[in-house]
């Protein structure tokens, strides 16, 4: 008894120096450059933008952020070019992309993975000589990254369940619509629905939808669904424009609206306006893309960026769906209305810890 | 030199020319493309530049290979992508754990030979259509690889990783082994067979030639192919991931169809195949190279494509005339 006590007691003892140590260590750490950056890059920097897919107009609109964040570096002399590539959803031409990236020498990388396993390799390669890594979006598992940016998967699974459950009363049937399986934000934001689920037991699960995250694809999921399942209470959406997607195959089934979760896209939007739907969304920020652009130059100027900076999650309800649909004009009619953002904005997240 | 083998020797080349035709231009084709990106990248021409390339070359080569074959035998595969995803997951759920990297592989590889061989009996004993077949199949077979590794992930051991994707060109060494393993298995009866039993079944099954036993083998040393890019793919990435393989159904039947491999059998020869598959992989380097916008990059590959089919095309016919 005596000597468990003991040795529990020095357990804790060297528990208390190591946090100690930790402590000490941990200032110093944070004081030199942010990780992969050695220091010899000097402005103006070029910067590759690996995007996956080019065609999405999410993607589009993340691109538009990216350019103008570039063109704002420009005229302060930190960036001379922005390099492009495109690898038409295919992770293996996204790794040799990155690859000629590296053989071409440009001073950062910011990348959308098309894997959040396969590119890894490269990217480490990368990092080792020198070069600012920016992930955001879709991240790969390694982190050899300056940095990783995005929002937090899992919460908006738990946090579009949450609402769901609250308003379908705690029991009923429900739809899942997911994105494209095998994907890790689509994995993810399932897994952070889950436990919700798990929850209430009252909730039953109707069946599940794995479509690329597009109207037309999930429209056409939710219709055959509608066919097979008369009595349905809730619509769990899981993304992009999914939601609309479902909106629509309910309105042309001439079957009432159900509670719907779903994204800042601008379809999804304005159909629950038109039909007064009882919803929720979030966003996925595109100017997550110009963020990513602002701290690899950050980095690379030698300043510190944290390892993975959180975006926290906005609540679209109809408290404040009037401000994003005042907005909506200057956004594409199947684009997503995201939130207005300045360097502010970007100075503050990157200072968060 | 008796009078059998300089027959076989008078048949020979007008045969190899035959298969030739088409391939000719593209490899010039190629060889303009490989000059241009080592001009405009001279660090191609080093060791590690000749590696990295290899490296992103050797899985569409494979499955450019494994495409051709089933095309020259008169097929044709929509699993191709299917297939190297499977390899992918097997080869990062096995090779870590108790198996080891030898029984990972030897997995890899029977799985490849078992689904494609289970393929070419459905096809050739049912007389099934090619490319209902391999479409069901792309569909389990990537429902199946989805099941053993749900999303990214699994290991690869890092030592594996670094001798087949280093700075070494282990890749480059690995193209040369699957051309040798191509050319033995040509000089096999049943590969012999190949390019009969895919142009003309009938003729070839009455002059005695085992069309179906070759036929079927065709599509097992098709998926053992695939599934060893997807091996390659699981090494060079360091991970597992059950859509990695998805482009390459397409990208492979590309890269036949531009080495000159014809969709009705028989007419074609692997080493356009493999120029092909070269072609697409260069012309993405050289495209970044050359500092084309992404939307410039659908348009010149697009032209690039039906240039290099044309060309030999319109070539052949002036010859012709």
């Amino acid at each position: 008894m005596m000597k468990s006590s003991l040795s529990a007691l020095s357990a804790a003892c060297l528990g208390l120096f190591l946090g100690l140590l930790a402590c000490v260590a941990m200032p110093s750490e944070a004081a030199a450059a942010a990780k992969c950056i050695k220091g010899d890059r000097k402005p103006p920097f070029t910067i590759g933008w690996a995007d996956i897919y080019s065609v999405p107009t999410w993607m589009k609109e993340t691109q538009g952020t990216i350019e103008k964040e570039v063109d704002e570096l420009k005229k302060q002399g930190l960036v001379s070019k922005l390099v492009v590539t495109d690898a038409q959803g295919d992770a293996n031409t996204q790794i040799q992309q990155i690859q000629s990236m590296i053989d071409s020498n440009v001073d950062a990388i910011i990348l959308i993975a098309g894997s959040s396993t396969a590119p890894g390799r490269v990217i480490a390669d990368a990092c080792a000589k020198g070069i600012a890594v920016i992930n955001f979006d879709s991240l790969v598992d390694t982190d050899e990254v300056t940095a990783k940016i995005n929002t937090d998967s899992a919460q908006w699974g738990a946090s579009a369940a949450k609402f769901l459950v609250d308003a379908i009363g705690g029991k009923g049937k429900i739809l899942v619509l997911n994105g494209p399986a095998g994907i890790s934000v689509s994995d993810d934001r399932r897994k952070g629905a889950e436990p919700v689920l798990k929850a209430n037991p009252n909730v039953t699960i109707l069946a599940e939808t794995n479509t690329a995250y597009n109207v037309a694809p999930a429209q056409e999921a939710v219709t055959n669904l509608l066919f097979a399942h008369p009595d349905i209470d809730g619509i769990l959406s899981l993304g992009g424009a999914l939601s609309a997607g479902a909106v629509l195959a309910f309105d042309k089934q001439g079957r009432a609206q159900v509670p719907i979760t779903g994204e800042n896209a601008r379809q999804f939007l304005e159909l629950w306006k038109a039909k007064n739907l009882k919803a929720w969304a979030t966003m996925q920020p595109n100017w997550l893309g110009a963020f990513a652009t602002y701290a690899a130059v950050q980095a690379l100027s030698g300043k510190d960026v944290p390892a993975f900076v959180k975006i926290p999650l906005p609540v679209i309800d109809n408290s404040n769906i009037d401000q994003y649909l005042a907005k909506a004009k200057d956004f594409p009619a199947d684009g997503y209305i995201y939130s207005p953002y300045d360097q502010k904005l970007f100075d503050e997240l990157l200072a968060q810890k | 030199m008796n009078a059998i083998e300089s027959a076989s020797l008078r048949l020979y080349w007008p045969a190899q020319r035959q298969r030739n035709r088409g391939a000719g231009g593209l490899l010039i084709v190629v060889a303009a493309f490989l000059a241009l990106y080592a001009y405009l990248f001279p660090g191609l021409l080093s060791v590690g530049g000749v590696a990295k390339f290899a490296q992103s070359w050797l899985p569409l080569a494979m499955v450019s290979m494994a495409q051709a074959i089933l095309m020259l035998a008169g097929g044709v595969s929509l699993a191709i992508g299917a297939m190297v995803s499977l390899g992918a997951v097997i080869a990062a759920t096995t090779m870590a754990g108790p198996l080891g990297v030898a029984g990972g592989a030897a997995l890899v590889m029977i799985a490849g030979l078992g689904v494609g061989a289970a393929c070419g009996v459905i096809v050739v004993r049912l007389g099934l259509p090619a490319i209902v077949v391999t479409l069901a199949a792309s569909f389990i077979v990537g429902g199946a690889a989805l099941l053993i590794l749900p999303r990214p992930g699994g290991t690869i051991p890092a030592w594996l990783s670094d001798l087949l994707a280093g700075d070494k060109p282990v890749a480059a060494w690995l193209v040369i082994a699957v051309v040798v393993f191509w050319k033995l298995y040509l000089a096999t009866p049943l590969g012999l067979s190949l390019y009969a039993a895919g142009e003309n079944p009938d003729a070839a099954y009455r002059a005695g030639v085992p069309v179906d036993a070759a036929r079927i083998l065709a599509y097992a040393v098709s998926g053992l192919l695939a599934t060893c890019a997807g091996l390659f793919v699981a090494a060079k990435t360091g991970s597992g991931d059950p859509v990695i393989g998805e482009a390459f159904t397409l990208n492979s039947i590309a890269a036949a169809v531009l080495g000159g491999v014809g969709f009705l059998g028989g007419k074609g020869a692997m080493r356009g195949a493999l120029a092909g598959s070269l072609l697409l992989s260069v012309m993405i380097n050289v495209m970044y190279f050359l500092g084309f916008p992404p939307v410039a990059h659908y348009i010149a590959q697009g032209l690039i494509i039906i240039g290099a089919v044309a060309l030999p095309e319109f070539s052949a016919r002036r010859r012709a005339l």
